[in-house]
């Protein structure tokens, strides 16, 4: 069977890329490492790659806002390539920072050309940022293919920039459009976000953002309860509950990227 | 009202718009925000310069022209802000707009000029994709509601209030201005306004005593007069004066040489009291001992780790590096570097935090060929902000220490992507004239390189002398002795420095990849004495540099050579390459600006040119060799110090209070603004357990995804032991960094230390009258720490001593206690075998498993009770070495569920943190407690009988070499005949009741205290914003 293959992006202060390779090769991905440089240079290479994933990290410093420049840079070279790429099927993932590059350059929750940006993602409520693992939801709804077999999980998020906000005019239906490809929404309201939202996709489920971070959560002892279910006979108490030892199955960002993996294959 | 609408579609093109020089202030407002009620609205402020468009008014420029629709794009998002454009001396009318909204004051920040201003320099770059060319200033604009307390305020008081809160007067212009102002003078573009520079200076040693420390003095050179008159001999040489007519130099050394070498020969740099042969008298006992020391370092640090190279092979640089080496597997080494920034964080703790840890970030990519930063540690000792500290008008708040050093801490860790996996805060009002801020960071490179030792430099002659990364300006240059006076309108601040940590995730990306080319063969960072000690260390390799001025990127034009050579302008590496061809296209590709700046020699000089005429010529050997020693005394005498304590009945509430104090509770609001797990490897993370609230002693990651061994790091640090015997605090803080490191699963004959002295000036003087006292204090610290490290076998590999944590004002004189910190690092050898400290389940075993005895001197108890006992903690070091070994054996044969070390508040806090973390409960036997509580305790027990025998001795009293852990009870007959002959007492077992119960022997409860109480007592929040 041959592997899908990835590009991973870096530099400009991206900071998740290897780790996002590491993980994306352990779902079935052969991962390339591209530099933006690389990728303004040769725009069209894109279309080799069957995924491509926007890593987690400080794009310029998270200046002026968090993903802004970094997507100002991707937009005069690489967007008609991007379109091509998203109406062809391929994947493009998000993940933090790329998320919010994702929403900057208006590929969220609406990726064809026309469609003018609805959302932002801006500054949590308690102006704070905050590492923390959380419980997710997914939607019932949801048509993305990342999510195939998962109703909770568990990821981490690390940002100070996950709060969803819509224009301040949006219409009933932009409202309506955003709830539906809301992916994923935390259990808790941990950053203000509109609706609890922690994940957008697009109309075809092929553009996925999300603010945890999927990539963090491919074995079981990155999870901050793993060291409990080295013993079983605990009895169950509220918090987050962990089951670990491969009977209880893949660790939930594996899972996500094992689904984008089996997609593409 | 110059507000800027939605762009027309028929904008003028920018060829039919002709073009004028000026500036133009942008306001980004948030949308509605005036709506929100607020009484101090705050928002972001821009000053653009260069060329702008000539369309008019303000507002036109931004609807009409594809400038200001570029400038718009970029500057503001159109879904949650909007915008306000002004020429920067008409902003009367947003005065008048923002009056109607009812604010009576608004106040502009802005940077001096010259400060490092990041965000200014990526809408720079930002407008660069745009095709906009403007240079940019950024700055905040706050609004003050009419009638609130602000907002009633006189504009010159709210200067003087908003203080700290609003602006940083060392880095920042405030102005306030009324809204109902008729004439008001508002901010402009902050350039850098200098002189044209001096060429450089001869400098005349032909000076008598008086007059070379004079010299000294007003040059901010830090030296002393042995080591100025070793200067002046050295320059009489006839020799000398022969070479240097001949290369057209005058006899006395340049400006650019004598900055050089104070620089060189900085404390900082070369260790002076470290170096120092010392005179010790012990009047310990009636008769004084006497003894010379030659160097601290050698005799006491160096020393005990070249003895145990024997044993640890894995030791592949030691003390020679930016940082110390460790193999971690045939390919791969690890290494460790800390550093603190104490003086700067007490001056601008933002800045200062931020370049300590981007700094000891540079320290561990300028190792060997260059290594990846891969985790950082921030250890922190402030004085908690209260009433009692003193307040002197040069210090800043208390509390705005700790916010802007946890925030310089937070960026310069988590936008350069690199985990703050471990730390500790530990609060003391004696740091209140000095916060100490330790920063620490771990590497990961490869043992070959091309064929080539990864660990080591490679440097040859002809190799070219490359500077990567940031520009040089005026920042850092005679930091530590800055001086307010030389500060005037348009001149850039000097002592300040700002970090720019995207600049340098920029840098450290390129390194990587030039290093793994093989474009590398040496590498060092610009941290103290900028390109003077970077090149000027270089050159020892191949025995000679020649360093070319013309070429340095700055950052604005009017440095003078000196000025160059010294900065200490951030974010540069220094490279010996040899192909710079290759090195610099790569860098551009990197988006980082690299510079050829000179070559290697072998001709035995360290050699400045500018036109290619030298401006400086220094011998090397003179130069790293030719510092004199320095001769000092000490004097060790045990400390009088008077008991007092007393009896305490409500040990419940005793507990409670104890877990609130600001020394134990939770760090969680601190450790949740960190990063503590980007590049995706943690496996034990500082906050672990079912409700993440399990406070874990010690970090555990792999360094390496695809293996199975995990890092472990950690960190002792016990200074409150210090006023008692210097000697016991080093005892502990080592014991402590052990202890916390095997507690997660550390194989203990794989740790390695690192040293970090803070210390009160130890030289005598009349500012400083028991300076003896204050170095007897740091002999007895490494005395302790020689000893220890041989019973341990654990090597120190690397650290670094600040020596002058006083503040001064010629009025008062705070004094640092004398603080070491050992920071560990080592090794599970499966990474799954770590354990968190959380209890795991019902019916487990409690033991207290230890090798020291407890006391009451320096514990929080103690310190709540406000009492005191001279009754040190006592160890004994081979006892305990065996004791961690075997505790290791046994949890990788997974005996162990969990462990816990005892530490601040006893061992009732630390059963109660165990709780805290899991949710279940704890029963215990007051009779096993306090059976536990007296192993290890001193033989001659005499008036320290009532003490020993109190139930509070059992519960809150705190030594070294002390453990709690649970087994499960079917091991319970293995286990105890394992530690037969060791001090391992059964103390009760964990329960399903959410609390922490301790029973006496007649059945009744000692204590009771509920999980909730713990909990809510544990989150008392700490002063941090």
């Amino acid at each position: 069977m041959i592997k899908p293959k990835a590009f991973v992006l870096c530099g400009d202060g991206i900071n998740c890329d290897a780790e996002t390779i590491w993980a994306l090769n352990q779902a079935g991905f052969v991962p390339t490492r591209v530099h933006t440089s690389e990728i303004l240079e040769t725009p069209r290479k894109l279309m080799t790659a069957q995924l491509l994933a926007l890593p987690g990290g400080f794009s310029f410093g998270d200046e002026i806002a968090s993903g802004k420049v970094l997507a100002l840079k991707l937009k005069e070279k690489l967007k008609d390539v991007l379109y091509d790429y998203i109406e062809r099927g391929s994947l493009v993932l998000g993940i933090c920072n790329g998320f919010q590059v994702l929403t900057q350059l208006g590929l969220l929750p609406n990726s064809k050309p026309s469609a003018p940006r609805t959302v932002s993602l801006t500054h949590n409520n308690s102006g704070k940022f905050i590492n923390k693992w959380v419980e997710l939801e997914i939607s019932p709804f949801s048509s993305s293919t990342f999510f195939e077999g998962l109703t909770t999980i568990h990821l981490p998020v690390r940002h100070g920039e996950g709060r969803l906000v819509l224009d301040a005019e949006a219409s009933p239906q932009t409202i309506e459009q955003v709830k539906k490809r809301a992916v994923l929404r935390y259990a808790e309201d941990i950053n203000g976000s509109y609706d609890r939202i922690a994940a957008l996709t697009n109309e075809r489920g092929n553009v996925l953002g999300l603010m945890p971070h999927p990539e963090a959560f491919v074995r079981w002892s990155q999870h901050p309860a793993w060291t409990l279910s080295k013993f079983p006979t605990r009895s169950e108490k509220a918090g987050l509950k962990v089951t670990v030892s491969p009977a209880f199955g893949i660790p939930h960002g594996l899972s996500i990227l094992m689904n984008a993996a089996k997609a593409v294959r | 009202m110059t507000r800027s609408t939605q762009p027309s579609s028929d904008y003028r093109s920018p060829q039919t718009t002709s073009t004028a020089p000026g500036v133009l202030c942008i306001a980004v407002l948030p949308k509605a925000v005036f709506d929100s009620g607020k009484e101090v609205v705050s928002f972001q402020l821009y000053w653009l310069q260069g060329e702008l468009p000539q369309v008019g008014s303000p507002a036109e420029l931004m609807a009409e022209t594809e400038f200001g629709m570029a400038v718009k794009e970029v500057l503001s998002d159109v879904l949650i802000e909007e915008l306000w454009c002004a020429q920067p001396e008409h902003r009367s009318d947003w005065l008048e707009s923002w009056k109607r909204q009812g604010f009576s004051l608004f106040a502009e920040r802005q940077f001096q000029p010259g400060v490092t201003d990041n965000l200014a320099r990526t809408v720079e770059e930002a407008l660069r994709m745009k095709e906009v060319m403007v240079t940019v200033a950024s700055g905040t604009g706050f609004l003050f509601r009419e009638g609130s307390e602000k907002g009633r305020q006189k504009p010159d008081s709210l200067v003087e209030a908003g203080k700290y809160t609003y602006y940083h007067p060392l880095t920042d212009k405030f102005v306030v201005h009324r809204t109902d102002a008729d004439e008001t003078k508002f901010l402009t573009f902050p350039a850098v306004h200098l002189p044209q520079p001096l060429p450089p200076a001869t400098v005349s040693l032909d000076l008598d005593d008086d007059g070379l420390i004079a010299l000294s003095q007003q040059r901010l050179l830090a030296l002393n007069l042995n080591e100025m008159k070793a200067i002046k001999g050295h320059f009489l040489d006839g020799q000398l004066r022969t070479i240097r007519a001949a290369r057209g130099l005058p006899q006395w050394p340049t400006d650019v040489e004598l900055e050089v070498i104070a620089q060189t020969w900085s404390e900082h740099c070369k260790h002076k009291i470290f170096a120092a042969t010392i005179e010790h008298v012990d009047a310990t006992k009636s008769e004084l001992q006497k003894f010379m020391i030659r160097s601290l370092y050698k005799t006491y640090i160096q020393k005990p780790t070249f003895d145990l190279m024997n044993k640890r092979q894995d030791l592949l640089s030691v003390f020679e590096d930016n940082s110390g080496v460790v193999r971690w597997n045939n390919e791969w080494a690890v290494c460790f570097k800390v550093e603190t920034h104490n003086s700067p964080s007490a001056l601008e703790p933002y800045g200062g935090a931020l370049t300590g840890i981007l700094g000891v970030n540079r320290d561990v990519l300028g190792t060997g060929l260059g290594a990846k930063p891969i985790f950082n540690t921030d250890i922190f000792c402030f004085a908690y902000p209260s009433d009692k500290l003193a307040n002197r008008p040069k210090l800043l708040p208390p509390k705005t220490i700790l916010d802007g050093v946890r925030k310089g801490v937070q960026d310069g860790g988590n936008k350069s992507g690199i985990p703050t996996v471990n730390g500790a805060i530990f609060f003391d009002d004696a740091y209140r004239g000095k916060p100490l801020v330790f920063c620490g960071t771990g590497g990961l490179l490869p043992t070959t390189v091309h064929k080539k030792y990864g660990f080591k430099k490679h440097t040859m002659i002809g190799d070219t002398i490359v500077v990567v990364g940031g520009r040089v300006g005026k920042d850092g240059i005679h930091g530590a002795t800055f001086s307010s006076e030389s500060l005037h309108e348009g001149s850039p601040v000097s002592a300040v420095q700002i970090g720019d940590p995207f600049t340098q995730k920029r840098v450290l990306d390129f390194i990587i990849e030039a290093r793994d080319r093989g474009l590398i063969t040496g590498i060092t960072d610009n941290g103290a004495g900028g390109l003077s000690s970077s090149v000027g260390e270089m050159a020892r390799i191949t025995n000679g540099a020649t360093l070319e001025l013309d070429n340095i990127p700055l950052k604005y034009p009017g440095l003078s050579d000196y000025e160059i050579v010294i900065s200490e302008s951030q974010e540069r590496m220094t490279i010996s390459t040899r192909s710079f061809a290759e090195l610099k296209r790569l860098a551009e590709r990197y988006n980082v600006e690299a510079t050829s700046i000179g070559s290697f020699h072998t001709k035995g000089n360290f050699e400045i040119t500018r036109h290619g005429r030298p401006v400086g010529l220094l011998d090397l050997e003179f130069l790293h060799n030719g510092c004199p020693t320095l001769q000092l005394q000490s004097e060790w005498r045990p400390p009088l110090i008077e008991e007092k304590w007393g009896t305490v009945g409500d040990y419940n509430r005793a507990l409670l209070s104890l877990l609130s104090r600001p020394n134990i509770c939770s760090r969680e609001q601190v450790i949740r603004q960190y990063d503590h797990e980007v590049q995706g490897s943690s496996v034990i993370k500082p906050l672990m357990g079912p409700h993440q609230q399990a406070p874990c002693d010690a970090a555990v990651f792999r360094p390496l995804y695809e293996e199975d061994a995990g890092l472990v790091v950690s960190n002792g640090i016990c200074p409150n032991l210090s006023k008692y015997d210097a000697y016991v605090m080093a005892i502990g803080a080592v014991d402590e960094a052990v202890r916390n490191a095997v507690c997660v699963g550390a194989d203990p004959s794989t740790i390695v230390l690192l040293d970090n002295f803070c210390w009160p000036d130890p030289i005598q003087s009349e500012r400083n009258p028991d300076g003896k006292y204050k170095l007897a204090q740091l002999v007895r610290t490494c005395e302790a720490l020689s000893d220890i490290i041989y019973a341990y076998g654990t090597p120190l590999i690397s650290g670094k001593d600040s020596m002058k944590n006083d503040f001064d004002d010629g009025v008062v004189r705070l004094s640092v206690p004398p603080t070491l910190l050992v920071s560990a690092m080592g090794r599970i050898p499966q990474a799954e075998n770590a354990l968190s400290m959380d209890f795991k389940s019902c019916g487990d075993l409690i033991y207290i498993l230890c090798a020291g005895g407890l006391a009451l001197a320096g514990t929080e108890y103690a310190a709540m009770q406000e009492w005191e006992s001279t009754m040190i903690p006592k160890i004994d070091l081979k006892r305990a070495r065996d004791m961690y070994y075997k505790l290791h054996e046994t949890m990788m044969r997974g005996w162990v569920k969990s462990c816990h070390d005892v530490s601040e508040g006893g061992v009732a806090v630390a059963l109660g943190e165990s709780i805290i973390g899991s949710g279940l409960g704890a029963e215990i036997e007051l009779s096993a407690l306090q059976q536990a509580a007296l192993a290890y305790s001193p033989s001659h027990v005499g008036s320290n009988a009532q003490l020993l025998n109190g139930e509070d001795f059992a519960l809150f009293a705190e030594g070294p070499a002390r453990l709690i852990i649970t087994v499960p009870p079917e091991l319970k007959q293995e286990w105890e005949n394992l530690w037969i002959g060791y001090s391992c007492t059964l103390i009760g077992e964990v329960v399903q009741t959410e609390a922490l119960l301790v029973k006496t022997a007649d059945g009744g409860e000692l204590m009771n205290a509920s999980y909730t109480d713990m909990v809510a007592a544990w989150k008392t929040p700490l002063p941090f914003d």
